[in-house]
């Protein structure tokens, strides 16, 4: 559970500072969508930054635009993709 | 100018070893990743000229595979990317209605699918550094497109349009994409010409000669340099002033 609100908060700070938000990662909550109505107002080129900072900083992939859709809804589909994705990767 | 770290392909001769040659002229520092193919005798001779400066790779453009390995070693080395030039390029001139299947796909495959795999293996370094150059060396035949060259001049269109839109989709993101449009540049893709055809184009050149790799090179490293940064999805034509 713990592990869980430090990942959210990595990631909430993940999008501030790549994509230069005019809000601060305390204000993003958990479900609020990435875009569209309602949303931190993102679109398709920031969304290309979440896909890039999320492979340099995790080494998570998204393949396609398919998965993108899916993965980047809210922080809480981010960090669960992120927590399967942390998942199979061998402990050192 | 600060050290930049710049990949070109088609190195081995004309407009890609000029290219080279300026970048290396400007900044003794800069590292430049010559993409070859099959011909690289030119590109390996410059990378001994500076071998602490300049490598010679192997690199399909065709291949996004090829690409990826390529992008992951300049990396792994140097940390970034800053320029990419697509350059690479060939010709299977011929009529239409003479073209086998063949001579259209890989015209397309090498002058327009390598410049958008090139673009996407580059695109996520550029992306975290929040710069890069991309410039794409199209033609003036996308621009004037003569008979003979339908699968040439339709990928080298394809290259100005891809040009255009990457740079408003990356603009925010500090890259730009550029296009050249080089005209009769005097490179070995003449060389068969004969005395006489020379005369016959340089004739309807208003400036009455051929241009040289090293001038196109010399636009190259403009795009490249810090004082171009706000120039992107432009298309410039160098060919004497033909168009």
């Amino acid at each position: 559970m713990e592990q869980d609100a430090g990942r959210k908060t990595e990631i909430k700070r993940l999008l501030v500072e790549h994509l230069m938000l005019q809000v601060t990662a305390e204000e993003i909550s958990d479900e609020q969508p990435l875009f569209g109505p309602g949303s931190l107002g993102l679109d398709s080129v920031d969304a290309l930054q979440v896909v890039v900072a999320l492979d340099k900083t995790y080494g998570l992939k998204i393949p396609d635009p398919e998965t993108a859709r899916l993965v980047l809804k809210n922080v809480n589909t981010i960090s669960d993709a992120l927590a399967a994705f942390l998942a199979t990767k061998p402990t050192t | 100018m600060s050290r930049q770290v710049i990949v070109i392909t088609g190195g081995n001769s004309g407009i890609g070893l000029a290219t080279a040659r300026a970048f290396l002229a400007g900044n003794s520092q800069n590292s430049i990743w010559l993409g070859v193919r099959k011909q690289r005798a030119g590109a390996d001779e410059l990378a001994r000229q500076f071998p602490q400066t300049c490598r010679c790779v192997l690199l399909d453009v065709t291949s996004a595979e090829a690409w990826k390995k390529t992008i992951g070693e300049t990396l792994a080395l140097e940390g970034r990317v800053d320029v990419l030039v697509n350059n690479a390029g060939a010709h299977r001139d011929m009529l239409l209605g003479l073209m086998p299947a063949n001579a259209w796909n890989e015209t397309l495959a090498t002058n327009l699918t390598g410049v958008f795999h090139g673009s996407q293996a580059v695109l996520p370094a550029m992306i975290s550094q929040k710069s890069g150059r991309i410039i794409n060396i199209a033609s003036l035949s996308a621009l004037l497109p003569p008979p003979g060259q339908t699968n040439y001049a339709a990928a080298k269109a394809g290259v100005v349009a891809l040009t255009q839109s990457l740079a408003k989709e990356v603009a925010r993101l500090g890259i730009t994409v550029n296009a050249l449009c080089p005209g009769y540049i005097d490179t070995e893709s003449l060389a068969h010409w004969s005395a006489e055809e020379r005369q016959q184009i340089q004739a309807r050149i208003p400036m009455r000669r051929l241009g040289r790799p090293e001038e196109v090179a010399a636009a190259v490293r403009f795009l490249a340099c810090a004082e171009a940064s706000y120039i992107t999805g432009s298309v410039l034509k160098i060919d004497g002033g033909f168009l």
